[in-house]
């Protein structure tokens, strides 16, 4: 019950709790871009990787999250067979999406920019 | 737009359910395969690798809910469930949703059909162009019968030459005319206007163009618009009918416009007639309407406020100006006043209070209906305390339920709603329909978007108000406790009970509210007909007739015209008698020409603006002896005073009482200020009081002259008959052609009918109220017998156990009907409370009846204890069959 809850709160679009979720869409829409089509394990598995295993990523929070970039049009998804022979539904990158990328990466870039000039003690001064 | 777009998406989500669940469940399976399968190339085991690979995923299901949250829109999702569910169960009880649905559309329809009304003649603009500016200006004398007084043409003059506030003024009188050339002669109502009149009011004619400044000057005026109905009526809606002649009064005139459909601009304070125009006709100032001394006051003025002025800034201009005119012609405007008024309140204020009430009641009568659904809802709640119990029990949260209950409500209300609106548009067009013509000066409403509004927002009211409390009762009773309760013997809850006593008390306190307001209004509209009129109305019949002066040029024709006339008519088979007078009782000249001053003796030096004034009434022979109207002293006409002016006047008693209080009135000389000699007249008699217009007024001291004293052209003809008078309507009308084949009758009722005419709004008014009335009592009669009926069901047991253990039928019985009269008694006291209150504001309805009426409030406080006892006897009776060892063995 609890966690359906919380579940729901991050997936609503504009809400604060938003960064997390909004940041997840970011790095599907990188790794598409990056790596061509891809399932959704592989999309998760490759994002962990990325991050050094840094991040412990719930595979379950993946699949909202890709709904919701297909709902925008961003991503597109057929079903398509794995190397291991195995059925299973490609995601890719459109048009939108690419554009989309391009425009959240900047604005992470300047938001993580201006935070770290925040953060570090000369930037305060000046 | 990508929101949007992602929001259709969401929508589609909706639908084709099956298949997409079916993907989503191949997309997990081939996810989790192809994670056990690295998990087992990095040498788990296969146990673990599939442990592994779930807990990573945070399980399937998890995943599949919230992937489905995010799939279609979860609130609509539930809300198409809700609703799907509602109507399951309302099928499954067609009993209390026929009476639930039938209840609410009484209620809403009812409000909706007053408001369409409401809305359509207090709030709708006016029809015309920025009509928030229009204002009518009256003059106001404290001496005078009416507040409002008709203007004099001088007076009119420096108002618009004096004035800073108004950005144009015009006047208006209303008249008859006769229509002939073509068919048959006819009489029309008549405006006549200032040449600017369509332009003060921002009307575009239909056809044609209005009057110029041009159609103001003497010699130009002889043009007309004609109005819609009559351009159809008469003129066969033929396009080309501008610039084509008529005849007036004998006079030709150019069709120069038709007004628009619709257009009619009629203020009945100031109509000298009492019709509605049919025709607007410039009226040119002749040159003694410059002169106080040769004019009275006839016009109705109307104005539009310049940009920005208020209605305080414009009254206050104009009380300067009146003053200064007071000062400036003392002997003709000293104590006149003048009073701006918005045109809006002109046209509807007489209904206004009757409709600001009806409101009210039939809001009550709504909330009866809300109250009587509202404990229905509550019984089946009571009924379906276990079903809710084990939905709880399943994981649904009370917000869940209550929603759910919530959409039940919403969704009987919308069907009531719907069915009500439909019920109120075409149950207010079939009334107005049938309602007596001018009675609202409204002849069909629309659900235009105020109030299709309304009407969803009582729908909704309504639905809160019925659903909230069930919903809101069973949320918060010890649900979870009823699972552990024997559902069936279970008393209802402490709090249910409560709510529904609560319930029965406002429906009984609010019933007793719409009867003692219907039945002071029955009271006052028994001793309104009772009021006699001062003369006999049976078997009289009353026509108009108006002679144009072109052929009539001098009062000797018109005096040998209504004599030959009379007598024509006498020998009419099924005559008694017969004669005329201008403007007899009823006739619909509400206040015309009550107010002429008059020259008593020993009083010949006050100046015109402070005499005494009178009633002017001109009558044929015979009159008093026709209309049966008594006399109290002296003696009636003689012939030779009614074929030539002897200077004789009759009297009525209210001004023998007011003029002459201490001296014989008989033989006393006095004059008015209508003639153009102003030769005293001696009184010859004194006959009782008519009322003249409205059976609730007062009398006015009234002056009857002979004919040939004031001869005019225009009069009404008075036929006391033997025979059913319409009847000899076909006779008159060959008689009037036998004399002059050109003249028209018009205005053809009988006397009984413009008595019935002239209460007619007191009588609709009543009527609507009691039916508001009664319908609240059967409301109220049910409510308290569906509260009754279930407690005697849910103590069937208790009952049961006490008449095992001896109670005598007779007990249960007091019991039962005991506890019926404890909510009817407190209701009716609540109700009285309020009544009292509430009744005050109906002050301006009632006759010669209190508001507060000690007898009345008893009356309807009997008659709703007698009613909630009946309505809870029978539940009682069902308790006294009670078979003890029935109800125990059930247990």
């Amino acid at each position: 019950m609890t966690d359906k809850t919380s579940d729901k709160s991050n997936y609503k679009s504009g809400s604060k709790n938003d960064v997390q979720q909004g940041t997840l869409a970011l790095m599907i829409l990188k790794t598409l871009d990056s790596m061509g089509a891809l399932h959704g394990y592989g999309i998760a598995r490759r994002i962990e990787q990325t991050s050094g295993n840094l991040l412990s990523l719930n595979y379950g929070t993946l699949y909202p999250a890709l709904l919701k970039l297909e709902q925008e049009g961003y991503i597109a998804s057929e079903w398509g067979v794995s190397t291991n022979n195995r059925k299973a539904k490609y995601y890719k990158l459109t048009r939108a999406g690419r554009r989309q990328l391009e425009r959240e990466a900047q604005e992470w870039e300047q938001t993580a920019a201006i935070v770290a000039r925040f953060l570090s003690p000369e930037g305060e001064r000046t | 737009m990508r929101a949007l777009r992602a929001w259709l998406s969401r929508f589609g989500g909706l639908f084709g359910r099956q298949r997409r669940d079916r993907e989503l469940a191949d997309e997990m399976e081939s996810h989790l395969q192809m994670h056990i399968e690295d998990n087992l190339a990095r040498g788990m085991t296969t146990a673990e690798a599939r442990r592994q690979a779930l807990i990573k995923l945070g399980g399937v299901e998890q995943t599949k809910e919230s992937y489905r949250e995010r799939r279609g829109l979860p609130f609509l999702d539930t809300l198409l469930q809700d609703i799907r569910f509602a109507l399951r169960m309302l099928r499954k009880s067609p009993g209390f949703a026929a009476v639930a649905v039938l209840t609410l559309a009484l209620g809403i329809g009812a409000n909706t059909a007053i408001f369409s009304v409401v809305n359509a003649v207090l709030l709708k603009p006016l029809s015309y162009k920025d009509a928030s500016r229009l204002v009518v200006v009256w003059e106001n004398n404290p001496h005078h019968v009416a507040i409002h007084n008709v203007v004099s043409p001088p007076n009119f003059l420096d108002w618009r030459a004096e004035n800073r506030v108004f950005q144009d003024m015009a006047y208006l009188a209303d008249t008859r005319a006769n229509l002939t050339g073509g068919d048959a002669p006819e009489q029309v109502d008549v405006q006549n206007v200032s040449a600017n009149f369509f332009d003060v009011l921002g009307v575009k004619l239909a056809l044609g163009h209005a009057f110029t400044a041009v159609n103001g000057r003497q010699g130009n005026d002889n043009v007309i618009v004609l109005s819609d109905r009559l351009w159809r009526d008469r003129f066969a809606s033929d396009p080309a009918v501008v610039g084509k002649s008529i005849e007036l009064n004998g006079k030709s005139n150019t069709i120069v416009g038709v007004a628009p459909r619709g257009f009619d601009l009629f203020i009945a304070e100031g109509s000298l007639t009492g019709a509605h125009p049919q025709l607007w006709a410039p009226f040119v100032f002749p040159p003694e309407f410059h002169d106080r001394a040769k004019v009275g006051r006839f016009f109705t003025v109307l104005a539009r406020l310049k940009f920005g002025v208020s209605l305080m800034q414009a009254q206050t201009q104009m009380n300067v100006i009146s003053s200064g005119l007071a000062e400036k012609y003392p002997q003709y405007d000293a104590n006149w006043g003048a009073t701006v008024t918005p045109l809006r309140e002109e046209i509807s204020g007489a209904i206004r209070p009757a409709l600001l009430i009806l409101f009210g009641a039939v809001g009550f009568v709504l909330i009866i209906a809300c109250a009587n659904v509202s404990s229905l809802q509550l019984s089946r709640a009571a009924g379906r305390k276990r079903e809710m119990a084990v939905r709880v029990a399943l994981g649904a949260s009370r917000w869940r339920i209550a929603r759910q209950l919530l959409t039940e409500s919403v969704l009987l209300a919308a069907t009531g709603g719907g069915l009500g609106i439909f019920l109120a548009i075409w149950g207010t067009n079939a009334l107005l329909q049938k309602s007596p013509q001018n009675l609202l000066n409204l002849s069909s409403v629309s659900a235009d978007p105020r109030v299709l509004a309304f009407a969803m927002g009582v729908t909704l009211f309504a639905a809160c108000l019925f659903g909230f409390l069930p919903s809101y009762s069973t949320a918060y009773s010890q649900i979870a406790s009823s699972l552990k309760e024997s559902g069936r013997t279970a008393s209802a809850s402490e709090h249910s009970r409560t709510i529904r006593s609560a319930l029965v008390i406002s429906e009984i306190a609010l019933a007793l509210i719409l009867l003692a307001g219907s039945a002071l209004l029955v009271q006052s509209f028994v001793r309104l007909i009772r009021v006699n009129p001062g003369f006999d109305a049976g078997h009289l019949l009353t026509f108009k007739l108006s002679l144009p002066a072109s052929k009539y040029k001098h009062d000797a024709a018109c005096i040998a015209f209504y004599g030959a006339f009379l007598d024509k008519l006498r020998q009419i088979p099924g005559v008694r008698s017969v004669s005329d007078e201008n403007l007899p009782p009823f006739s619909g000249f509400a206040l015309m020409g009550v107010a002429t001053g008059v020259v008593l003796p020993g009083k010949e030096a006050l100046p015109v603006s402070e005499r005494p004034t009178t009633a002017v009434r001109v009558v044929g022979s015979e009159y008093f002896r026709t209309m049966g109207i008594p006399l109290v002293g002296g003696r009636t006409f003689q012939p030779a005073e009614l074929s030539t002016a002897k200077h004789v006047v009759i009297v009525n008693e209210t001004f023998a009482k007011e003029y002459f209080p201490r001296t014989n009135p008989i033989g006393q000389k006095i004059t008015i200020d209508m003639k153009d000699q102003n030769v005293p007249s001696e009184i010859v008699g004194v006959v009782g009081d008519v009322h003249g217009s409205d059976l609730s007024a007062a009398p006015w001291p009234t002056t009857y002259w002979p004919y040939p004293e004031l001869a005019y052209s225009g009069m009404t003809v008075v036929v006391r008959t033997r025979v059913p008078p319409l009847s000899i309507v076909p006779a008159v009308r060959d008689a009037l052609s036998s004399l002059d084949k050109d003249e028209p009758i018009a205005n053809v009722a009988t006397m009984d009918q413009l008595i019935s005419n002239s209460v007619a709004r007191s009588r609709f008014a009543m009527f609507l109220l009691a039916v508001l009335a009664a319908l609240s009592l059967v409301l109220a009669a049910i409510g308290i017998y569906g509260v009754m009926s279930y407690a005697v069901a849910q103590r069937t047991n208790e009952i049961g156990i006490r008449m095992a253990l001896g109670a005598q039928r007779g007990d249960v019985l007091r019991l039962v009907v005991g506890q019926g009269a404890r909510l009817a008694l407190i209701g009716v006291l609540i109700g009285a409370v309020g009544a009292f209150a509430l009744t005050q504001l109906m002050r301006t309805l009632l006759f010669e009846v209190s508001p507060s009426d000690p007898w009345t409030f008893a009356d309807v406080a009997i008659l709703l204890t007698i009613v909630a006892l009946a309505a809870s006897y029978i539940p009682a009776r069902r308790a006294m069959e009670v078979d003890p060892m029935v109800a125990l063995r059930y247990e």
